[in-house]
């Protein structure tokens, strides 16, 4: 019996997607939604035997997901992965139901298949127990969206919840004190990823006025346990460093698998050169002869040394879980990141004409905050487009741009807004100092027009920088393709 | 009125622990709509540990935090500096507190299963946890503001996020009335607080840069009381306020723009 609701369940969900296409409309979540409704445990069936990554955490899921997937291919294995932002039961479940015909033409070739799915981390509680995972990645725990889930401690319950689930190994953030705990009750299968100390800075975001300092928010600055203040050595951004509670002791974890790059080198830079090292086995970055591989890493931005050390220790931890070290071997893994591409809205650079525009998506404070600072360094800026949307994917509150440190990141010359809060978003660059003679704001139903002016406004040679959040980007992605015939470029 | 010389010295409480929902914002209001004018700010962040004397300030603000944050520092506000602000409340210092920091300045908050977790019970109010919570833009009208000539001036746009009801005490008048949003207990029509120069609210995120008006009065009453009543706050204009409120109005009226 259930043998044919499953079937019924595959067939629901070709059909809606059949149904959907004839409306020319993406079917992304909705098959699986149809499917789940058919047989509720369809997502299990479809993973069963099969080996899977799962990513979770709030930020920089999309791109280590990308990252994972690309390493992989690079690597011999056959990648069935889900589709950016499709990332509850529902989006898992559609690219599982059709990555099917292309893993069994894999299995009958005698190809190594792996699944790479990113999952939402509100819902990871929900679908691990069906995935069942050989390697779970998280990422970080930044303040996201706080009307979805609450507080952040509750998210990291829900991402536990998931993990006590599955038996995969447990790939953690050292840096971030939130998701390095996770490790307590399942010290035997964690590993830790990080950036080496010396390879953070001090960055201690100072408001730059002679009247005080007003720290930008920060999510995570006391001791879960025993409530004491964190003092850190050296930190990367946010709450992210080497952290200590001086009361408990509770501190941070040496990592096997770290990053360490030159300080002195601006990391807004396409084409940074960073080292990933491999500790081995067992061992951490305070043991001698790691093992070291230096790549050029096409996505820059300092978030992403976090993205790409999680995403080769992902690979690597799979490759001695399922025996296939020899594929799967850290030189083989880090080297394939350079040949990485960047997710649409992740960094990517775009021709148009002579110009240059490039879309970094910002979902939440610490995303702002890195893509400002990002921005604030690139030598080629010279307009940023700012979008801010209030929809419900987006979240309706938009008071987080007030938590992000605008003070201290310096703006290009020109600055463009819109969205339908352009308003709150035109209000949050005056006030950190930006002259209001320099910001054009347009409300969302003449952004296209907007993006004419500001890349018409731009010189070539110059790139644009638009900073869109999740809705917003949604549309700007439809805006490209119809008015500059972009098409599919985001795949 | 020269303002030469003069000086704004703020008090944000717990900075490093109380800072949701944008929080931080109405300390960079005062700051810049007090520096616009000539008034050079003095910003002190008081957190755990920290000393709080009210002869340092002439206005302090107090956020909202996660329940997880507002733990840690309710043995300290109530126990520590409790006295203190006290006195200072009763002295006439002005105060801005958001949500949580609205909430601990009462007598208790009562949680969900029953639990009182007893407050500074620096004003008579009371609230109760409930298990809807409220999450909106809200829109409401403070007659303190109205200035004759300017339409909106008594409007006040905010948003909330609080499962919390708030129930006012006969010594504590309400804020504002509410015109869009549940308010302080989404039955009786009334938001926030006021109690001697203390303001407190529901309104999250950017609510002072949303109501610059609601800022300057803040700044009055607090430069009075330095500089002596006869202190005039100069005029400033809210061109580039009104810009963004008109947006958020249009936003209000139109809807969402989902693709």
């Amino acid at each position: 019996m259930a043998s044919i609701r499953f079937h019924l369940a595959v067939f629901s969900a070709k059909c809606t997607k059949l149904g959907l296409r004839i409306l020319g409309r993406g079917a992304t979540t909705l098959p699986g939604k149809v499917a789940v409704k058919v047989d509720p445990k369809i997502l299990e069936k479809l993973c069963k035997g099969r080996n899977c990554v799962t990513i979770t955490g709030t930020n920089g899921k999309t791109t280590t997901t990308h990252m994972i997937t690309d390493i992989f291919r690079n690597c011999g294995y056959t990648v069935v992965t889900n589709v950016s932002g499709a990332n509850l039961l529902s989006g898992v479940t559609t690219s599982m139901i059709f990555g099917r015909k292309e893993m069994k033409k894999a299995d009958k070739a005698g190809k190594k298949v792996i699944c790479v799915l990113e999952t939402d981390e509100g819902a990871y509680g929900k679908i691990a127990c069906q995935i069942k995972p050989k390697v779970s990645v998280v990422t970080n725990l930044f303040r996201d969206q706080l009307d979805r889930f609450g507080e952040l401690a509750h998210t990291r319950d829900l991402i536990a919840k998931g993990l006590d689930t599955c038996e995969a190994d447990i790939l953690l953030n050292s840096d971030d004190s939130l998701v390095s705990e996770l490790y307590k009750g399942r010290e035997e299968r964690t590993v830790f990823y990080g950036l080496s100390e010396e390879s953070m800075h001090y960055n201690n975001v100072t408001y730059p006025d002679k009247s005080g300092v007003l720290p930008a928010s920060s999510d995570a600055e006391y001791c879960t346990g025993c409530k004491t203040k964190y003092t850190y050595t050296a930190r990367s951004f946010g709450h992210l460093g080497a952290f200590t509670c001086e009361k408990c002791g509770k501190t941070r974890k040496a990592p096997r698998f770290f990053v360490k790059y030159d300080l002195a080198k601006n990391p807004s830079d396409e084409g940074y050169e960073l080292s990933l090292l491999d500790a081995g086995i067992g061992k951490t970055e305070k043991d001698p002869d790691p093992k070291e591989k230096r790549v050029k890493l096409p996505i820059p931005g300092m978030h992403n040394f976090y993205n790409s050390i999680s995403a080769v220790s992902a690979c690597v931890r799979m490759g001695e879980k399922i025996g296939d070290t020899e594929a799967l071997s850290f030189e083989k893994c880090a080297a394939a990141l350079e040949h990485v591409e960047a997710a649409f809205g992740r960094m990517e650079k775009i021709s148009i004409g002579d110009k240059k525009i490039c879309v970094l998506l910002v979902k939440n404070p610490v995303g702002l905050d890195r893509a400002l600072s990002f921005v604030a360094g690139a030598s080629d800026a010279e307009g940023i487009y700012m979008l801010l949307n209030s929809n419900i994917a987006d979240g309706k509150d938009v008071s987080w741009i007030w938590d992000v440190d605008f003070e201290s990141k310096e703006f290009p010359e020109k600055v463009y807004v819109s969205g339908d809060r352009y308003g709150d978003m035109m209000l949050r660059i005056l006030y950190s100092g930006v002259d209001r003679e320099r910001i054009v704001a347009k409300p969302m139903e003449e952004c296209a027009e907007l993006l004419d002016q500001a890349i018409s406004d731009s010189t070539p040679g110059k790139c644009l920088y638009i900073l869109p959040n999740y809705t917003s980007m949604l549309a700007l992605r439809s805006i490209l393709v119809k008015r500059y015939h972009l098409k599919d470029f985001w795949k | 009125m020269d303002n030469s010389g003069k000086e704004l010295r703020i008090c944000h409480m717990y900075p490093d622990l109380l800072n949701l929902y944008g929080d931080r914002g109405n300390v960079l209001s005062l700051i810049r709509r007090a520096e616009l004018r000539g008034i050079s700010v003095k910003l002190v962040p008081v957190s755990i540990g920290d000393e709080f004397d009210e002869k340092d300030f002439d206005i302090v603000f107090l956020g909202g935090g996660q329940d997880a944050e507002q733990n840690v520092i309710r043995k300290d506000f109530v126990e520590v500096k409790g006295p203190k602000v006290k006195q200072a409340i009763e002295n006439g210092m002005v105060f801005l507190c958001i949500c949580g920091g609205y909430q601990m300045l009462g007598n208790y908050y009562q949680e969900h299963d029953g639990t009182k977790i007893e407050c500074l019970g620096a004003i008579d109010i009371y609230t109760v946890g409930e298990d809807v919570r409220y999450i909106q833009d809200t829109v409401y009208e403070a007659d303190f503001l109205k200035e004759d000539g300017v339409a909106d001036s008594a409007v006040l746009y905010g948003f909330e996020n609080h499962s919390g009801r708030t129930y006012l005490g006969d010594s504590v008048k309400p804020m504002a009335k509410v015109i869009e949003g549940a308010g302080n207990n989404g039955k009786d029509g009334f938001e926030g607080a006021i109690y001697n120069n203390v303001y407190c609210t529901y309104s999250h995120g950017s609510f002072l840069p949303k109501n610059p008006r609601m800022t300057d009065h803040l700044l009055r009453l607090a430069l009075k009381r330095r500089y002596g009543d006869d202190y005039e706050l100069p005029a400033l204009s809210t061109e580039n306020e009104d810009f963004a409120r008109a947006a958020l109005l249009r936003y209000k009226e139109k809807g969402n723009t989902a693709p």
